[in-house]
C-alpha cells in the first residue's frame, strides 16, 4: 500500500514528479483529466483535441517543475498551473489560423503558434524537442537502457542485472547509448551544412 | 557516424554527476569556475542536461497513453451531472458499507479499548546521553518527548522528516508520539510507513506492535491482528490470542 496523492502536501508531490513517481504521475494525470476535457469539449473541441492539448499541458509542467519553473504558494497550486497550462494552449489552438479553417489537430498546428516569437526559451525549447525526436527513434537496447537509468531512476546495478551484464559494462554501455543519441541530433545538422 | 568532439566518458560522468546533484561542495566549486571561465565546456555541461531532460520528457510522453486509458474512466467532473444523476446503486452500496463499519465499530469498541487500555504503554523512546552526536534536533526532540511534550517532539520531527520522508526512525517516532498524545488518526499514517520499509529497521516488531495497537484502538481488529501478527513481541503473541478469543 503506497500513499495515495491525496495524502501528499504540495512540496511532497512537487518532489515525487521530480523523481519521475510513475504512481503519483498517474494518478496526477488521471486526477485532472475530466476538468481539461470538460473545458475543452464545451468550447468547440473533441475529446480528440482534449487529450492533446492535457498531455502537452502535462509534459510543460512536468518541465516546469523539474527546472524548477515552478514555484507552489499554496496547498492546490499545482493542480491550478495545470489547468491553466491546458487552458492557455486550447486558447492558442482556438485562435490558430488553422484551427479556424477546421483544419485537423496536430503537432505541426501547437508548434506554429509557439514560433511567432523568438527568443532564448523557444531555442531551447526547440532544442529539448529535438533531443525528445531523437530518443523516440533511439533503437533498442539503446532506449531501454537510458529510459530506465535516467526516468526510471534504476541503478545502474539494477540495469546490468536485468540486461544480465557486469556493471562496468552497463556504465560503458550508457555512455556509448548517449553518444549515438547525441550523433542523431548532430547528424542532420552536419548534412545540412554540407560537411 | 563518430563524432570526435564529444566529450569523452570520464567528463561525461563528471557532468552526469552534477546536473544529478551528487557533488561534494570542493567539486561544486571548481566545476561552476570551470563553467564560468570556459564557454565551451559550459555548452557541454547544457548540452548533456538537454539531452537528459528530452530521455525523461520522451520517457513520460510515451508513458501517456497508459495513464489515459485510466482517466478517461474517471467520474466526470461537470458538477451539474453529479447533482442531477445522483446514483442510487452507488448510494445503497454506500450506506450498507458505512452501515457496516458502524455495526463493527459499535460491537468492538468496549472489549478493544480495554485492552487498548491494559496493552498500550508509551514508547520509553531513545537513551539521551549527549555525545558527539550531530543529530542535536532530534535528540533534543526526544527529550521533550520523553517529558510528555508530545506535541513540540512531534513538530520537531515533522520538520526533520521534511527533509528526509524516507527515515524510518523518525517516522516511527513521531507515530508513536501521536499515539501518546491520544491521537490514533495521525500516528496511523506514520506507522504504516515505517513498517512499509524495505530496509533493515531495528523497531519494525514495536512498529507493527504499536500500529495493531493503534487499529485496535480505532475498533478495526481485523487490521490490528494483522499488524500485531507481524510483529515478534511476547506482548503481541499475548494479545493476539486474546482478540481471537
Amino acid at each position: 500500500m503506497r500513499k495515495s496523492i491525496h495524502a501528499l502536501s504540495q512540496t511532497e508531490l512537487i518532489d515525487a514528479l521530480k523523481m519521475n513517481d510513475s504512481y503519483i504521475l498517474k494518478q496526477f494525470y488521471t486526477l485532472h483529466y475530466k476538468k481539461i476535457e470538460a473545458l475543452v469539449l464545451k468550447n468547440s473541441g473533441t475529446i480528440e483535441h482534449a487529450k492533446d492539448v492535457y498531455q502537452d499541458a502535462f509534459v510543460t509542467v512536468w518541465t516546469h517543475v523539474k527546472t524548477d519553473k515552478f514555484v507552489p504558494k499554496n496547498d492546490t497550486a499545482l493542480q491550478g498551473y495545470l489547468y491553466s497550462i491546458a487552458k492557455n494552449k486550447w486558447t492558442d489552438v482556438l485562435r490558430s489560423k488553422s484551427f479556424k479553417n477546421a483544419n485537423k489537430l496536430n503537432e505541426l498546428t501547437l508548434t506554429d503558434v509557439k514560433d511567432s516569437t523568438e527568443d532564448a526559451a523557444q531555442e531551447q525549447d526547440l532544442k529539448l524537442k529535438t533531443a525528445m525526436a531523437a530518443f523516440k527513434n533511439l533503437g533498442q537496447p539503446c532506449k531501454q537502457l537510458l529510459g530506465d537509468y535516467y526516468f526510471e531512476k534504476k541503478s545502474l546495478k539494477q540495469i546490468a542485472q536485468q540486461f544480465n551484464i557486469e556493471e562496468n559494462t552497463a556504465r560503458n554501455k550508457k555512455y556509448r547509448c548517449m553518444e549515438k543519441l547525441r550523433n542523431m541530433v548532430i547528424a542532420p545538422k552536419k548534412q545540412q551544412l554540407g560537411r | 557516424m563518430e563524432d570526435k568532439e564529444y566529450i569523452s566518458k570520464e567528463l561525461f560522468e563528471i557532468i552526469e554527476r552534477y546536473i544529478k546533484g551528487n557533488m561534494t561542495l570542493k567539486e561544486l566549486q571548481d566545476i561552476n569556475q570551470l563553467i564560468e571561465l570556459d564557454a565551451d565546456f559550459k555548452t557541454k555541461v547544457e548540452e548533456v542536461k538537454t539531452f537528459i531532460h528530452g530521455i525523461e520528457a520522451q520517457a513520460l510522453k510515451e508513458k501517456l497513453d497508459d495513464f489515459h486509458e485510466v482517466a478517461i474512466n474517471q467520474p466526470d467532473e461537470t458538477p451539474k451531472n453529479n447533482l442531477r444523476y445522483l446514483n442510487f446503486k452507488r448510494i445503497a452500496v454506500a450506506a450498507a458499507f458505512v452501515i457496516g463499519l458502524g455495526s463493527i465499530w459499535f460491537f468492538s469498541i468496549p472489549q478493544n479499548e480495554k485492552l487498548y487500555a491494559k496493552y498500550y504503554k508509551p514508547d520509553p523512546g531513545l537513551p539521551t546521553t549527549m555525545s558527539s552526536t550531530n543529530n542535536f534536533e532530534f535528540y533534543n526532540a526526544m527529550v521533550k518527548y520523553k517529558h510528555g511534550d508530545y506535541k513540540l517532539a512531534i513538530k520537531t520531527w515533522r520538520e526533520l522528516a521534511n527533509k528526509t520522508p524516507d527515515n524510518d526512525t523518525l517516522n516511527y517516532f513521531i507515530g508513536v508520539a501521536h499515539l501518546a498524545n491520544k491521537n490514533v488518526d495521525s500516528a496511523i499514517p506514520f506507522l504504516e510507513r515505517t513498517v512499509q520499509t524495505k530496509k533493515a529497521f531495528p523497531f519494525i516488531n514495536d512498529a507493527n506492535y504499536y500500529l495493531g495497537l493503534a487499529y485496535l484502538k480505532e475498533g478495526n481488529t481485523e487490521l490490528a491482528k494483522q499488524f500485531l501478527s507481524k510483529s515478534n513481541t511476547d506482548l503481541s503473541k499475548e494479545l493476539i490470542l486474546k482478540l481471537s478469543d
